[in-house]
């Protein structure tokens, strides 16, 4: 069973905590994504689930073993670096052999697997090459192929697609979300960039300055952030927050009503850029705010708006008629509206 | 002037270049040659006569293995110690790296004559004394600090996570080490090695006052050189240089990690 359990882990270097005791808990099979901004401790949690890093305080369960203090080679993981860490001076073949060498697997056995993952990776061709032959794609591919062939109860990322250009990272998150549901391993990955962790994530831990703040499915992460810093720190644009007065447990902004979770005083309203209507005349239920910048995005029209001194944006279809400076009205889509507290950031 | 580079550059080739043609052609030339004046600057007539001289004189082949097995032991010293205390140095900070690198440098900062005649007392009292191994440590004491450092930026130009994949593929850390930081850091160790090779053959003050019979080739030819005849001279200033030049031809490309330069 490759299930991996982080009990209160505490991670100082020096004077810096950079994890405050966190708990995780991913399932057998799951692909749990760690996201966050850098110096997060993301990278650190996962180099202590590795066995790379011990931790200041805490327990790591691997399966049911206890592996807190076990070195890497003990774990039963695998591992693919950012850099990829391919060994230079060995051949493709020798690179994803490697693990199953150290396992003593027989000959034909390693020949093989080496076979099987390199089909699974399309790297058949390159087994005989060294990796500086290699583009960079390719090389992605052989990290993978050669922490895979150990056939490990859990498979660690390290931002595995952040060194590939734009156009290839696409292409292998695809390939990537294709091989693990094939291969159904439990894996851990840790990236900075929200798309990736939407895309491929059965579940997504958000981690900001050594804790996680919001644990849960890409959707109910994306419609239900826990904070204003999950919030703005997932989805591109960023989840706009107006501040408003509730008065009898009501907020008004111009013929906008809505029940209010708090029956006066200030609040954050939390709406996504995509959930807000755009009409070049007020409308039932809308609220006023002036345009002032467009941007043409293609698939829609990114309008960056301005309403008391607070900047949002909201998305128009591709051939909405706007011009900076114009007066447009807005209105949030059904259910879409989230309050969150105005000192804490916390979701009401 | 672009012309200036270049007359520069040759001016400082030939400087370093004419003396060892002229040793090299002395050296395999016949005596009458070598005492001919004025010097023909082209071989008129090459002979082995010269060499064959060299070697016939007594001691000579002893002094050589004498130098082989300081050089070697050197060698060996230099690695064994040098090489962890560079991967050391490399892969774990610890209170004091830094003025452990500056006090690295530092051991090259007393000379050898200085230490040269309370080191012969004390090798006399522990019987290392005009021992191949008494005068192997000393010249492991010049080669070392070029060893750690060399070593050091050349486990720091493999990257730790290469280590790292090895521990997670199933590799202890010696394993690692074996499998995947030795093939890597070879032919920069090569260079040490040869290094410390050079610097050990070379050498002729501290191997000179440490020895009585067991000289190296350096100090037997330095107590042989008042009193022999020119050829010999040349021949042995041949037989010096060819090492020291067969090792900048090997690590030519080495030497810009023994300067650091490769590296931020």
């Amino acid at each position: 069973m490759g299930s991996i359990r982080v009990e209160n882990v505490v991670k100082r270097f020096g004077k810096v905590e950079a994890l405050k005791g966190v708990r995780l808990q991913v399932q057998d099979q799951e692909f749990l994504v760690l996201l966050g901004p850098s110096g997060c401790g993301k990278t650190t949690l996962l180099r202590i689930v590795a066995g790379l890093e011990t931790p200041t305080q805490g327990e790591v369960y691997i399966g049911e073993r206890r592996v807190t203090h076990l070195p890497p080679r003990l774990r039963g993981i695998a591992m693919v670096f950012q850099n990829y860490a391919i060994f230079p001076h060995l051949t493709v073949y020798e690179n994803v052999a490697f693990g199953l060498r150290m396992k003593r697997r027989p000959e034909a056995a390693i020949r093989q697997k080496v076979r099987e993952v390199a089909a699974l990776l399309r790297i058949e061709e390159l087994l005989e090459r060294y990796p500086a032959q290699l583009s960079g794609g390719q090389r992605q591919r052989v990290a993978v192929a050669r922490a895979l062939a150990v056939e490990p109860e859990v498979l660690l990322m390290d931002e595995p697609l952040s060194n590939l250009d734009a156009l290839l990272r696409l292409e292998m998150r695809a390939e990537l979300k294709r091989l693990l549901k094939e291969t159904r391993t439990t894996t851990l990955y840790v990236t900075h960039d929200q798309v990736e962790a939407m895309s491929l994530a059965d579940r997504i831990a958000v981690m900001r300055q050594g804790e996680i703040v919001q644990l849960g499915t890409p959707t109910e992460i994306y419609h239900h952030p826990a904070d204003t810093f999950v919030g703005g720190f997932i989805g591109n644009p960023p989840m706009n927050f107006l501040p408003v007065v509730a008065e009898g447990g009501q907020v008004v902004l111009d013929g906008l009503r809505l029940p209010s979770p708090a029956e006066r005083g200030p609040l954050l309203l939390g709406i996504r850029a995509e959930d807000l209507e755009v009409f070049p005349e007020p409308v039932e239920g809308g609220f006023a705010a002036r345009v002032l910048v467009v941007e043409p995005l293609g698939p829609h029209l990114q309008l960056t708006l301005e309403r008391e001194g607070t900047t949002f944006r909201a998305l128009a279809d591709p051939g909405f008629a706007a011009a900076p400076g114009a007066t447009l009205y807005l209105r949030p889509k059904e259910g879409r509206v989230r309050f969150f507290h105005p000192e804490t950031g916390k979701a009401l | 002037m672009r012309v200036w580079p270049w007359l520069l550059a040759l001016a400082f080739t030939l400087w370093v270049l004419l003396p060892i043609y002229l040793i090299a052609l002395s050296a395999f030339s016949p005596r009458e040659a070598v005492y001919a004046w004025p010097k023909a600057f082209l071989p008129g007539s090459l002979s082995l006569e010269t060499l064959r001289f060299f070697f016939g004189v007594e001691g000579v082949w002893r002094a050589t293995a004498t130098s082989l097995v300081v050089a070697g032991l050197t060698v060996a010293f230099s690695l064994l110690l040098g090489a962890p205390a560079g991967y050391a140095l490399a892969r774990f900070p610890f209170p004091g790296r830094d003025a452990f690198r500056v006090l690295l440098i530092l051991t090259r900062a007393f000379p050898i004559v200085v230490l040269a005649l309370p080191l012969a007392v004390l090798f006399l009292r522990v019987g290392l004394y005009d021992t191949p191994l008494g005068v192997a440590l000393v010249h492991t004491a010049l080669t070392l600090p070029f060893a750690v450092l060399v070593s050091a930026s050349l486990f720091l130009s493999i990257p730790k996570e290469l280590e790292e994949a090895a521990w997670t593929l199933g590799c202890t850390r010696t394993q690692a080490f074996v499998k995947v930081v030795l093939p890597l850091a070879l032919p920069g160790l090569a260079a040490t090695a040869i290094f410390a090779f050079i610097t050990s053959w070379n050498e002729v003050f501290a191997a000179s006052v440490l020895t009585l019979q067991n000289k190296t080739l350096t100090a037997y030819l330095l107590t042989l050189l008042d009193e022999s005849p020119l050829p010999f001279k040349f021949a042995g200033g041949f037989f010096l240089v060819v090492p020291a030049l067969v090792f900048l031809f090997l690590v030519r490309r080495y030497l810009f990690t023994l300067w650091g330069i490769s590296h931020r």
